[in-house]
């Protein structure tokens, strides 16, 4: 079969999941699960045929197109319902769909007791589709619809427990955000078509270096556009804040919105629309400067952060920095490759800390809980491969793809080299934050939970509290069931973490500095044209090596200063939180940019609309329009007043008699 | 008629148009209790029948197709003149799809009067479906003004609230718009006929043909722009909107807003823009502003108010400005999409309507929002239904109403690029505002007076036809655009060449000519004329070709 044929199949079968478990919400129990576990599967085998399909050509054979029929077609606007399958596309679909059939199998155990277990899994299958209609639309339409679908599926997961008002906000807010970016992506595609006057990727890529020179006004204004499209979605600077709120959905589809789907968006879109970032460097430096700056951010706050989920999603904003910082310089096969290795150990920590807070009675907070080592040996172990996979320590998947990206950048030169070097910052801050939460989850003095689940015992809280702001769960709704789940109980999440932490540990060596490079050989074609990617420009293996011995070296040195503050010296985190306590407040406070976008764009909203609903809604149009209009008939005497109601009256009937004799005119003259 | 040919229909437009008042006159013969379902059985023959139309329409000819046209007062060269075209066709689909299922939804429901209230249903049908296939400006009038009647006594008689309030001030309101229309028709075929001393002929046909100076032009526009912009509305002439959508009977209200107000954003792009293009021009920048207030206060409203049905009413004034901006962005794809948009937004805010009412049948009969929360959990499908209804509003990618402003932004961002970039902050407010409601129903702790339960067979009726319908268009837009094109050319072509006039150059004027589909675009526009010698190779040799052949673009 062709690629194409592959390629709508694998968006088929989401779909078919979709329909499927939507529509028979009420007489499936546990098939919902099945199902839509099978329906990825199908999707990620389908992937591999896509991957087979394109290995057996070569060169421009390698993207191939396939149109159903034509969506938006008028008015000069050519958008066909269109997939477009390269080996950047085939990439993305293998990752989506690999890691989600690992999220669906850990789900149907995870999720078991929560009364709306259909609903979760139609939701699932759904957030996938979408993902895999934007990593394989083949057009700009296509693009934006994908991006908008896993906006919308990622509101509908991050609110699933709908009772709760914290869950509630953070899906509009995620919503919001996320649609702002579409409209980014939207006016930034206005931007291209203004010149290139074609929807379609391969269109717009062949006709853009006629159509622009470099730098462009117009193209850079497109690709900012585009920018804003992924900050949104990936979660950075400053369009950011949606993220860690969205902690407030079920724990694996935290795990899907950080590994397979949704986040990785942002780094697709540049990687894809290459051709047009090679000619808007200012645009693509931009895109780096903010992935670097995301990077420490997030890192920084990440340090501080007490919520178990939380640590791990600014931790993710971290890694997504360096993506796109990566992406925007020009490491294409980097950025994908730690997209890959990202989503083997970031799907894994969040499984993990699915297990621990089963453990902890839907307890996140890190505050409570200590010394899980022993009661979770097989949580332990998956955690700290997932953790030494994200602190880049050899030969973890994490320590490749780092630095991969990191080379690239510091042999660019020039803003890169700077950036580069930012970038090793980052990875100690990294090594800091992973440690510390696994010294303060699985070191030290067992909590009463963990004691409790040494002897055999599940704890179990009597009245469940939303652990962000204290109201008593509404159950009905769904989980926190009667039962909580852990991963050594439960054969299903053993199978999808287990898969996880071999990846974790193996992932990386697809691509070793000097020995292959798979993803690099793979991807080559997709980046034949572009500048960057003449072996002039890509490091020596040397240099390679002597990066990849910086960022071990970097990264241990942070997990050793958390091994001081937490395991040597434990009370130095107390000491320093005193010492510094202004710092200490500003990270806590998210370097408050919640209250800054609250002051500069939400409240002034809203003042607005109640300034226009109370005041001139009131005084200006009921007032002195309405009272302009109707006020010829009302002013003046009482008489005409009163008259007013029959005046009316009067003028209805006539206008019905007139009418009423005009159509019998009709009737009897027109024959 | 020279390249395409209009199909022909087995039946007259006029059986479409009088039908549902005739069956409205048959069933008020029934006894009381049956008339409601036996209407609403029937109106499927109206709806079977424009389906019937719509399959025999043939999209590819511009002009008007299964022409029925009789001289009806001859002295005053009125015409009974009754065409479908690419501007109207889905519309006509879309009047009888929510007036059938409008009457379905009150057949199933006790209604007071029932006979007096289901003829002025019908009457308002007649009326609706009349306005949109005229062909003649003071056959178009009377339709326009036969709308009103059946609503004012809906709203009168069956309507809630501060009814009579309501219904003095959409009633002034709109009289006085039409009034003005009245006036401009009637001084549109006078100047004409004076101007070129021919007969007078009111048919649109004919007027294209006979442009007036443009001063006339000027005033004639604005004669006709009130009118429209109040039954629309827009801001700010939307002052009687929201006492009179409270008040409506709901299936009143999503006929209302879903046709009526659509009648005054088709009377745009059907006789002002081909009439008045150079007055279009003239106050182009004058009606994008408009819009965008209308865009940026309305949704401003929404994000406030608690009344629920003031949310889907306010996001209608948001609506009804997209389409006027993509209307007065003179640009193809802008005209495209806000045609296209009429006839989402048309099923979308019919749904959202209905639903309304079924979330207030669960919250203690209570529109506000306040009273609600927490209604998904015992109706699953109805929240569902809602949510794809609430993600078509916001226009969610992937939605038919996505295409639509995409198209209407583009068409803007051609034109005018700032008014382009300040409108779609109208599409992320509408995000806020749409998801704020969906919420505040139906997610959340149970509201206080909420007594939930899963849609019923009542509410379904008219509820799920119509996210079916919205469902089937997020597949396949193309339904609507591809019907539309031809004819939106050549309503357009004339404003937008008089949109390029003021550069005066050929080359400026060629790009406009490309996104005309053929010859077409050349066939009815005495406005080039002057510039035809000027313009290079093909273009000329089709103008030429066509304005020759056709014996009726020449010597203006």
């Amino acid at each position: 079969m062709s690629p194409t044929t592959w390629g709508w199949l694998v968006l088929l079968f989401p779909l078919l999941g979709t329909i499927t478990i939507g529509l028979g919400f009420r007489t499936y129990s546990r098939a919902a699960g099945v199902i839509g576990t099978a329906a990825i599967f199908l999707a990620f085998v389908c992937s591999v045929g896509a991957l087979i399909a394109l290995l057996g050509r070569t060169g421009t054979h390698r993207e191939v197109v396939s149109s159903l029929w034509n969506y938006d077609v008028s008015a000069g606007v050519d958008a066909k319902l269109q997939i477009l399958i390269d080996p950047i596309s085939v990439f993305m679909m293998l990752v989506v769909s690999g890691v989600s059939t690992l999220i669906h199998l850990y789900s149907t155990a995870y999720m078991r007791s929560d009364k709306g277990y259909s609903r979760y899994f139609a939701y699932l299958n759904f957030f996938v589709l979408s993902m895999l209609v934007l990593v394989t639309g083949g057009n700009f339409i296509m693009l934006i619809i994908g991006w908008a679908f896993v906006g919308a599926a990622s509101y509908l997961l991050i609110s699933f427990w709908y009772r709760r008002s914290t869950a509630t906000r953070a899906g509009i807010k995620a919503f919001v955000i996320n649609v702002l970016g579409d409209v980014g992506l939207v006016l930034g595609t206005f931007f291209i078509y203004r010149h290139t006057h074609t929807v379609s990727f391969l269109g717009s890529f062949a006709a853009a270096p006629h159509v622009f020179h470099t730098d462009s006004p117009d193209l850079v204004a497109g690709c900012l556009l585009f920018l804003v499209g992924a900050f949104a979605k990936s979660a950075q600077v400053p369009l950011h804040t949606w993220l860690p709120d969205a902690m407030e959905g079920p724990t694996p589809v935290s795990s899907l919105i950080h590994a397979a789907t949704m986040v990785t968006a942002g780094v697709y879109l540049i990687v894809r629309l290459h051709p047009l970032f090679q000619l808007a460097p200012t645009a693509a430096e931009v895109g780096a400067i903010v992935g670097c700056m995301t990077l420490l951010i997030a890192g920084t706050i990440a340090l501080v952060v007490t919520d178990i989920k939380r640590v791990i999603a600014y931790s993710t904003m971290s890694q997504i920095g360096y993506m796109i910082m990566g992406a925007s310089s020009g490491a294409y096969a980097g950025a994908l490759f730690h997209l890959m290795t990202h989503a083997f150990f970031k799907a894994l920590l969040f499984m993990g800390a699915g297990s621990i807070i089963g453990a902890m009675a839907g307890e996140q907070s890190l505050d409570r809980m200590s010394g899980f080592r022993k009661a979770l040996p097989f949580t332990f172990i998956c955690f700290l491969a997932g953790g030494l996979a994200l602190s880049g320590v050899p030969p973890f998947a994490g320590w490749f793809s780092k630095d991969d990206i990191l080379a690239f950048m510091d042999h660019r030169g020039g803003i890169y080299e700077v950036l580069g070097i930012l970038g090793y910052v980052g990875a100690f801050l990294t090594g800091a934050y992973t440690f510390r939460l696994i010294f303060r989850a699985f070191y030290g003095e067992p909590s009463p939970e963990a004691r409790e689940l040494e002897h055999g015992h599940l704890a179990h809280a009597e009245v469940h509290r939303n652990p962000a702001n204290g109201e008593e769960e509404d159950t009905d709704v769904g989980f926190p069931g009667p039962e909580h789940v852990i991963a050594e109980r439960e054969p299903a999440m053993k199978v999808a973490m287990g898969i996880l932490a071999i990846l974790a540990l193996v992932g990386g060596f697809v691509q070793v500095a000097g020995v292959d490079a798979v993803i690099s050989k793979f991807l080559a074609t997709a980046f034949v044209h572009t500048p960057l990617a003449s072996p002039a420009d890509q490091p020596s293996v040397g240099f390679d090596w002597i990066g990849l011995v910086v960022g071990a070296i970097v990264g241990l040195l942070g997990i050793g200063v958390a091994y001081r503050v937490y395991i040597a010296k434990p009370g130095t985190s107390a000491a320093l939180q005193a010492r510094f306590a202004a710092l200490h407040n500003f990270l806590v406070h998210k370097w408050y940019f919640d209250e800054l976008i609250d002051v500069v764009v939400v409240r002034p909203a809203l003042t607005l609309g109640r300034f226009a609903q109370a005041v001139l809604e009131r005084v200006f149009i009921s007032g002195a329009l309405t009272g302009g209009v109707t006020g010829i008939v009302r002013s003046g005497s009482a008489a005409v007043r009163r008259a007013q109601t029959g005046l009316l009256r009067l003028y209805a009937g006539a206008v019905v008699l007139g009418l009423t004799a005009v159509v019998l005119y009709f009737l009897i003259s027109a024959k | 008629m020279i390249f395409a040919h209009a199909s022909s229909a087995p039946f007259s437009l006029s059986i479409l148009i009088w039908l549902p008042l005739a069956l409205a006159l048959v069933c008020a013969a029934l006894p009381a209790r049956v008339t409601g379902r036996a209407l609403a059985a029937l109106s499927l023959l109206p709806l079977a029948l424009a389906v019937t139309f719509v399959a025999n329409f043939n999209s590819s000819y511009p002009f008007p197709q299964f022409v029925t046209d009789h001289s009806w007062i001859p002295s005053l060269g009125i015409h009974y003149a009754l065409a479908m075209n690419g501007l109207n066709v889905s519309l006509v689909l879309l009047t009888t799809v929510l007036f059938t299922v409008s009457l379905a939804w009150s057949a199933l429901r006790d209604i007071e009067r029932p006979r007096l209230y289901y003829f002025w249903l019908g009457l308002a049908e007649s009326a609706v479906l009349g306005a949109f296939l005229a062909q003649d400006l003071i056959l178009f009038v009377a339709f326009f003004d036969l709308m009103l009647i059946p609503f004012y006594f809906l709203v009168g008689s069956w309507g809630s609230g501060e009814r009579v309030r309501a219904t003095i001030k959409m009633v002034i309101y709109t009289a006085v718009g039409s009034f003005l229309m009245l006036a401009a028709a009637i001084a549109t075929g006078v100047i004409a006929a004076g101007d070129h001393h021919t007969a007078l002929n009111f048919t649109f046909g004919a007027l294209e043909h006979l442009p007036v100076s443009r001063t006339d032009g000027e005033w004639l526009f604005l004669g006709f722009a009130v009118a429209f912009l109040v039954k629309m509305p827009v801001v700010p002439f939307h002052g009687w909107l929201a006492d009179a959508y409270k008040s409506m009977p709901i299936p009143a209200v999503a006929v209302f807003s879903g046709v009526v107000a659509k009648v005054a954003s088709y009377g745009f792009l059907q006789i002002v823009l081909p009439l008045f293009p150079q007055a279009s021009h003239h106050f182009q920048v004058l009606m994008l502003i408009i819009a965008l207030v209308s865009i940026l206060w309305a949704t401003a409203m929404a994000f406030t108010t608690r009344d629920v049905r003031l949310v889907i009413a306010y996001s209608s004034v948001a609506q009804m400005g997209f389409i006027l901006l993509g209307i007065f962005s003179l640009q193809a794809p802008g005209a495209q999409g806000a045609l296209l948009q009429m006839l989402n937004h048309g099923l979308v805010t019919a749904a959202a309507f209905f639903i309304v009412a079924a979330v207030a049948a669960r919250s203690g009969g209570s529109e506000r929002m306040d009273d609600m929360g927490g209604i998904a959990f015992r109706a699953p499908l109805l929240a569902t239904l809602f949510l794809i209804v609430t993600l078509a509003n916001l226009a969610m990618p992937g939605s038919s109403n996505f295409i639509g402003e995409f198209m209407i932004l583009l068409g803007t961002f051609q034109s005018h690029l700032a008014i382009a970039l300040i409108a779609s902050l109208g599409v992320v407010g509408a995000a806020f505002y749409g998801l704020r409601l969906f919420i505040g129903a139906m997610h959340n702790r149970v509201g206080g007076r909420v007594q939930s339960f899963e849609i019923k067979r009542s509410e379904a009726i008219a509820i799920v036809p119509l996210c079916l319908i919205i469902l089937v268009l997020a597949f396949y837009p193309q339904f609507g655009l591809s019907r539309s094109q031809a004819s939106v050319n050549l309503a357009i072509a004339p404003a937008t060449t008089s949109a390029f006039r003021g550069s005066q150059s050929a080359a400026a004027l060629l790009p406009t000519f490309a996104s005309l589909d053929g010859p077409a675009g050349w066939w009815a526009y005495p406005l080039l004329a002057g510039v035809s010698h000027s313009l290079p190779g093909k273009p000329r040799r089709i103008y030429t070709y066509t304005t020759a052949s056709s014996g009726s673009g020449s010597g203006q």
